[in-house]
């Protein structure tokens, strides 16, 4: 059976691609981001606003 | 009220502290229940018999009922204070705020481990379910499975790059069908509709406890393999809508649906299959509920329970990169690891380089290592996080004791299920050291060493006070 | 107590840090693979001439289960017959909760001390 030696060249090819589209969009995204944009993430943001709004 | 604006577009909803790019919450909690239910279900298609082959079937039984406590417990103490401490990182988050600095990074590792190494022992089997069904479609030569296994790590490393809503709507929709499939072998072959083919009377005749009471100890090692990663529901927390009814509310829901769907598996699967073939997970039954399947000799069971395991497998590899990565992240984010790690992406609000970072980590567990090496080690992570939880639930309920803070959930008969889940650890730390007693230091060495660099090294560029984010007043003896 | 500053890390450095991690995880994994040290194997105390089902230990229900997925006591003789060694001696016992409360000890220690820093410079200096 030939078939399932095309589908593991299938499955190293699709591997490659989609590794390469995560490379390509994350190299992408950090030379058009600034990374104090790209890191601004803060933790307890829920926390700290139900907070204040109880204080209201 | 503070100058945010929950409608601003540039501020993402919520920026007292200046967030300008978030993770997204967008998450029901039905994503929750099937975050942790996927990450688990699995165990109940393949790895779990190992404690048949430690112990004998009534010791599995046993096994799986009492790690089904000590879940019990580890749900019942993880949503009282996820529902409290709701951010990512799940009990990283929590220890940092309830026990401290080293803590927290040795739990974040052990997260990152069990999560990396889980997602390593599902690639490697749905690349055997690979060369399972190249097999029965008539291919005679030897199927190389590596590239399905890189396959499988790379696709669903490709899902979680783009977005949370829909890794986990993918992920509801195949653990939904992998535990139907559970459901659906025990309607069918029990004798609950139509003809059973369960004979555990005779199939037990003489192997009762092959290796008498201390087997039931050593399959507690295996038995946490039925449950392992339910606790993984608290990385949501970010990105769920409304994290103190949910969490509490997916997570307890989950460990239920995994106690039902634990001893259907053991009982299915020990009425039809002889303990020593079960209980091999190596050179037998890789995956039981399939070969249960087989010997009912109906096609259309054999396809099902084949398509349940391959969905079991890729539901929880799936949950187990969700989990890992926000973990990494949540470190990343105070600094605790490099702060490179600490980024989200600004399309898909995802945390985009710890994805990336871990699939060269999980690709060499998942191509250079054995399976059940993978699986002790994961399972060793998880029982040193478990033994964290009774010391953390008892230093939250003193620090802050009830009615001084907010509390979404609070678990009944304190400190009962702490006290319990400490025994049930230290069992399991017996039976680990049973088996595999060269890991169990090997790691810990492990962990000893990264504390030491942590504390002496790392630990300097981290801001002291400002990693204490929740809202809480000053702790009770501080 | 003074409020702390962080000294900002180099690329580099970050670099370094995150080596240094992979090498140790690494390490732990396969230096007990590549010491052969690692795991527990099965092995079989008495084998069995020439086996047949009963000599095996089997019943006629586990022998036609057996039949059934496609083996013979020839071939089911390794894996029906192999047995975990469960036998340990004390002091590796000992060796073992010793390294892992003197873990958790050392654990909760330093956090404690850090702990506290923490709790000191949040809520003292408002």
């Amino acid at each position: 059976m030939q078939t399932w030696n095309y589908v593991e060249y299938l499955a190293w090819g699709l591997s490659i691609l989609l590794g390469l589209y995560m490379v390509v969009d994350w190299l992408r995204t950090d030379t058009t981001y600034s990374e104090e944009v790209l890191t601004s993430s803060r933790e307890g943001e829920l926390e700290a606003m139900t907070e204040e709004t109880f204080k209201g | 009220m503070a100058d945010f604006d929950i409608t601003s577009k540039e501020q993402d909803g919520m920026g007292p502290h200046g967030t300008k790019v978030g993770l997204l919450r967008v998450l029901g909690p039905a994503h929750v229940w099937a975050l942790g239910v996927g990450i688990v279900l699995v165990g109940e298609y393949m790895g779990w018999n190992f404690a048949v082959g430690k112990g004998g079937a009534y010791a599995a039984l046993l096994a799986c009922w009492f790690a089904g406590i000590l879940y019990t417990c580890v749900a019942m103490i993880d949503s009282e204070v996820t529902s409290t401490v709701a951010a990512a990182g799940g009990q990283y988050t929590q220890a940092k705020h309830i026990v401290g600095p080293l803590m927290a990074f040795n739990v974040g590792l052990y997260l990152v481990f069990a999560y990396t190494m889980l997602e390593a022992a599902n690639a490697i089997t749905a690349g055997y379910l690979v060369s399972v069904v190249a097999t029965m479609t008539g291919y005679s030569g030897a199927l190389d499975q590596r590239p399905f296994i890189v396959l499988v790590i790379m696709f669903l490393a490709w899902l979680n790059y783009r977005g949370v809503l829909a890794t986990l709507t993918f992920n509801l929709i195949i653990t939904a069908i992998a535990f139907v499939a559970i459901i659906t072998i025990f309607l069918s072959t029990s004798g609950l509709l139509g003809g059973g083919i369960m004979q555990h009377a005779a199939l037990f005749e003489g192997h009762e406890l092959p290796y008498g009471w201390i087997g039931v100890l050593a399959s507690m090692h295996f038995g946490l393999w039925y449950y392992l990663g339910i606790e993984g529901t608290t990385q949501a927390a970010e990105e769920v809508r409304s994290p103190a009814r949910a969490l509490p509310f997916g997570t307890l829901a989950g460990i239920m649906t995994l106690l039902i769907a634990a001893t259907l598996t053991w009982y299915v699967c020990s009425g039809v299959l002889p303990w020593e073939f079960l209980g091999d997970g190596v050179n037998g039954s890789v995956a039981p509920l399939f070969d249960t399947a087989r010997l009912s000799g109906s096609n259309a069971l054999v396809w099902l329970l084949g398509i349940g395991t391959l969905f079991a497998t890729l539901a929880s590899a799936n949950g187990c990169i969700n989990d890992a990565s926000r973990a990494w992240f949540a470190m990343g984010r105070d600094k605790y690891l490099p702060a490179w790690f600490g980024a989200v992406h600004p399309k898909y609000r995802t945390p985009y380089r710890s994805i990336v970072f871990l699939v060269p980590i999980a690709l060499i567990f998942a191509l250079g290592a054995p399976l059940d090496q993978v699986i002790t080690f994961s399972i060793l992570s998880g029982l040193l996080e478990y033994t964290f939880m009774p010391l953390n639930i008892i230093l939250f309920r003193k620090k802050w004791p009830m009615g001084v803070i907010k509390r979404g959930y609070e678990h009944p008969f304190h400190p009962i299920p702490a006290i319990t889940l400490l025994a049930l650890c230290s069992i399991t730390f017996f039976a680990v050291f049973l088996g595999y007693g060269t890991q169990l230091v090997a790691m810990i060495g492990f962990y000893i060493v990264v504390s030491l660099w942590f504390h002496f090294w790392r630990y300097r560029f981290v801001d002291r006070g400002a990693q204490f984010t929740m809202p809480w007043p000053r702790p009770h003896g501080y | 107590m003074a409020h702390y500053k962080p000294p900002v890390q180099s690329k580099v450095s970050q670099l370094i840090d995150v080596i240094v991690l992979v090498t140790l995880t690494v390490g732990a994994l396969f230096v007990p693979l590549w010491l052969h040290m690692a795991g527990s194997s099965k092995t079989v105390a008495s084998p069995v001439a020439t086996p047949t089902w009963e000599a095996l230990g089997q019943n006629a229900a586990q022998a036609k289960q057996y039949e059934a997925l496609g083996y013979t006591p020839e071939s089911a003789h390794d894996l029906i017959l192999a047995r975990f060694d469960y036998s340990f001696t004390v002091s590796a016992l000992v060796v073992m909760i010793v390294v892992i409360v003197a873990y958790y000890v050392l654990m909760l220690r330093f956090s404690e001390v850090e702990y506290r820093d923490v709790i000191a410079e949040k809520f003292d200096e408002k």
